[in-house]
């Protein structure tokens, strides 16, 4: 019996000591570091997770982890082991932005990228109604006769769309105070409400109610964007010249896995995700959010994202700007 | 218009799909309620998968269901083990646990389902038949607004703090302390975070919720000795005259509804302060025989039907205006944008029967919560009928998996572990814990209104006089301090000395 035992026990034994080298990527749950709190972002990732996780054959649950303008969730991803479980929900704010600001101390080149995820693009937008100004150039007139007098929301502060407003704002000339919101959606409520005179609206706002909305400026040159928001005026149409182009101006996320992770086991994930952002379904119920499916793949991972975190780098000093014209008028 | 919608979305809501995933909704946001740490929001997030494959008004049934259920589920834990199985339940135990000690679980757990499912039922009325107005109202609540009724919330600790008004207040300023821990959202610099990049956003308020609580009372359950003994416990069903019995109290039930309604409708308000606020207002306006805080029926009347009207006043903003009440609705709306409907003015024109449907759901949510948590009573109380030596172990370990679960961090349960010592030492020194809830909770709301509404205003602090709404709310803050200074003088003359405010012996 104890013989038997032994034999049985040291079956197990190799079993299971040999079953690491044997074993598939993936044998259990891969994690999505998502890093913003619970919303329509985190909706949307999880469409993406949800199909990749069937593509993979395991869950793959999106984990929220907000805080630091989401360089939180970059270093807690960080520290996990580099084995293909944890995957970056790659924002461009903590992907690129916020090391641009120096709140960061890597580039977008410490990581390995997957696939594109989805885009964002949004606007400045005031409420209907609004008798002091017509357009935005109107907006901009009103602000220059006006320093420091008007008040806008970008969400939370020192984030993307924060900087491409600074910029168009630097541009005219307007200094304008910026008031930072907890979520966008208190920013637009805070703006209907008349608290605030403008604010950043991105597509899906705008689609829930565009009624509400006089959209002033779509803050990116690409047509798709414009259409969104039903043709209104875009940069391209007030010839304004940010020094953006393409993702730059735009909220995206570029899923990623730490850099020293196994290239045979990113290819795993980057196979899964592929096919899971080819699927109809998939590309479907994330435009129905408003959010932009994006197709490319890690190959050119470093042809989309290095211009953007160029001219992002070239724009830094459009929130240092604000800030220090508006302690000039206090 | 509105029988329109109703009428139209009932052939949505009534099919077997509908109907079934919004029992199944209710029953797991019941389970997800009751088990420390997690919550109706990580039940939503960890169904919305699902959902998204369903047909839109199932999935919304799904989805609501499991917002009911975990908001009223949390006071199964906080009445039978003094455990808030979310925050939302962290005053439910105030009275339902000593009522429980009275050999009463199941008419206290039967008065907690009761006034939740009757709550929620207010909550739907309001959202049926006031969203649109009831929106217009709350999107002109601004930052100064929202700082007066901080404070008004900060207030309600004189209230409920039993035994000592200055331990109440110091462990609200302790809980205050703690909400500045994190990012600044204003100049984006961190405080208080000690290089740690897992205290970035502060410390989890689920993690600190169990750790002051679970931790705590499972340390002092160990203490108390009898770890073997089987304890002897009728378990009584308390069938339908739970209902009776809610409704006896049926001034607090409808007062309280209102303030969750309310507090629900506000974005970024939520049940936690509404379940507090008409606990204090509860109290406040009963007699002294009652005997709030020993186990009086009304105290769990006012926290459940709160909290859980809240729930309907959070849809009202996320439906009618497409801004999320709370977390828990924001990915209620992902939800419905993924499903391909946008919530907002155009969605109550253009799809009434989605809008209809989905009333409809909340209010079977809540007539299913009723039937389904007054028939699985007994099964609850069941645990008190455990021994406490497979008990504790049990309670530690659900802890703690749903402490790790909220962001899969290992931090998250040293917090937990760290937090129940800090409740040990608070309930050996006889300081409440609640106030240390409501101060991390308002923390935030009171700093960030103020701070923003100072960088609206182009006049300093006149700002808060200067709207009506504000000027009014910071009268009623002055009426009620001086009430409570006033109070409190008066009880120490009459008894002759001050320990009725200090505390001291």
């Amino acid at each position: 019996m104890l013989k038997k035992l032994l034999v049985a026990g040291a079956l197990a034994a190799m079993t299971l000591g040999a079953s690491p080298v044997h074993a598939e990527f993936p044998e259990r749950t891969v994690e999505n570091i998502f890093p913003w709190s619970a919303g329509t972002a985190l909706s949307v990732s999880q469409v993406i997770a949800k199909a990749m996780g069937e593509e993979l054959g395991v869950s793959v649950p999106v984990i929220s982890t907000p805080g630091a303008a989401g360089t939180k969730a970059f270093i807690t991803a960080m520290n996990r082991p580099a084995d293909g479980y944890t995957i970056f929900d790659g924002y461009v704010a903590p992907l690129v932005l916020q090391p641009v600001l120096g709140n960061a101390d890597w580039t977008y080149k410490d990581f390995k990228p997957l696939h594109s995820a989805v885009s964002n693009a949004f606007s400045i937008g005031g409420r209907k109604g609004e008798t002091r100004w017509t357009d935005f150039e109107g907006l901009m007139a009103y602000g220059k006769a006006n320093p420091g007098k008007l008040r806008y929301s970008s969400g939370s502060r020192n984030n993307l769309p924060h900087m491409v407003i600074a910029k168009v704002l630097q541009s005219y000339g307007v200094v304008a105070q910026n008031i930072p919101y907890k979520t966008d959606g208190d920013a637009r409520k805070d703006l209907k409400a008349g608290v605030l005179d403008f604010s950043f609206v991105n597509v899906g706002a705008y689609l829930q109610d565009k009624e509400g909305f006089e959209i002033l400026l779509v803050l990116s040159e690409l047509p798709g964007a414009k259409a969104s928001y039903d043709g209104a005026p875009s940069i391209t149409d007030m010839n304004i010249d940010l020094g953006l182009s393409g993702l730059a101006p735009m909220g995206w996320t570029w899923w990623l896995v730490h850099k020293d992770t196994p290239d045979d086991v990113a290819d795993v994930l980057r196979a899964a995700m592929k096919r899971a952002m080819n699927r109809d379904d998939v590309k479907e119920q994330i435009s129905r959010v408003g959010f932009v499916p994006l197709d490319w793949d890690h190959t050119q991972y470093d042809e989309i994202v290095g211009p953007v975190a160029g001219q992002l780098g070239a724009m830094s000093n459009a929130l240092a700007w604000e800030e220090e014209e508006l302690k000039k008028l206090r | 218009m509105l029988v329109d919608s109703l009428i139209s979305g009932f052939g949505l809501f009534m099919t077997p799909l509908a109907l079934g995933l919004t029992l199944l909704g209710v029953l797991f946001g019941l389970l997800v309620g009751a088990l420390p740490g997690l919550g109706p929001l990580m039940g939503i997030i960890l169904l919305l998968p699902v959902a998204i494959g369903l047909p839109p008004v199932a999935a919304m049934g799904f989805l609501i269901a499991i917002f009911v259920g975990g908001s009223c589920g949390g006071s199964i834990s906080a009445i039978l083990l003094r455990i808030p199985g979310t925050p939302l339940a962290a005053a439910t135990l105030f009275d339902g646990y000593p009522m429980a000690q009275k050999g009463r679980a199941s008419d206290a757990i039967g008065i907690a389902i009761s006034s939740s499912a009757l709550g929620g039922l207010f909550g739907g009325l309001v959202l049926i038949f006031a969203a649109p107005a009831l929106a217009r109202v709350a999107s002109n609540f601004a930052p100064p607004e929202y700082t007066a009724l901080a404070i008004t919330g900060l207030i309600a600790i004189a209230v409920i703090s039993d035994g000592s008004l200055i331990k109440g207040l110091i462990s609200g300023g302790f809980g205050l302390l703690l909400a500045t821990i994190g990012t600044d959202e204003f100049s984006t610099g961190y405080r208080f975070t000690f290089g740690s990049h897992h205290m970035l956003n502060g410390f989890h308020i689920v993690a600190v919720v169990v750790g002051l609580f679970a931790i705590s009372e499972m340390a002092y359950q160990c203490m108390s000795g009898d770890l073997l003994a089987k304890p002897k416990i009728t378990v009584a069903r308390p069938g339908f005259r739970s209902v009776l019995t809610t409704l006896r109290h049926w001034k607090n039930l409808l007062r309280s509804s209102v303030i969750g309604g309310f507090f629900g409708a506000l974005p970024g308000a939520g049940g936690v302060i509404s379940s507090f606020t008409a606990y204090a207002v509860a109290k406040a306006m009963a007699k002294p025989e009652e005997k709030y805080g020993e186990g009086a029926e009304g105290g769990v009347v006012a926290t459940e039907s709160s909290n859980n009207a809240t729930v309907g006043g959070t849809l009202v903003p996320s439906l009618a205006l497409g801004i999320p009440g709370d977390a828990s609705s924001a990915v209620l709306i992902g939800a419905l944008l993924i499903l391909g409907y946008f919530p907002g003015p155009t969605l109550f024109e253009q799809q009434p029967e989605i809008v209809g449907g989905i009333f409809l759901v909340y209010l079977a949510s809540n007539v299913f919560l009723l039937i389904a948590g007054i028939l699985a009573t007994p099964l609850f109380v069941y645990v008190l009928r455990v021994p406490k030596v497979f008990l504790i172990p049990t309670v530690l370990l659900l802890c703690s998996i749903g402490t790790y679960a909220l962001q899969a961090s290992v931090f998250d349960l040293f917090v937990m572990l760290g937090f129940g010592l800090v409740g040990i030492l608070l309930r050996a020194a006889s300081y409440p814990l609640a106030p240390v809830v409501i101060g991390i909770i308002l923390g935030p709301l009171l700093e960030n209104n103020l701070r923003r509404s100072l960088l609206i205003s182009q006049d300093g602090y006149w700002i808060f006089l200067d709207r009506p709404v504000s000027a009014l709310l910071l009268g009623i803050n002055v009426l009620l301090i001086a009430g409570a200074i006033w109070f409190a003088i008066r009880q120490g003359r009459k008894t002759g000395d001050v320990s009725e405010v200090t505390g001291q012996s």
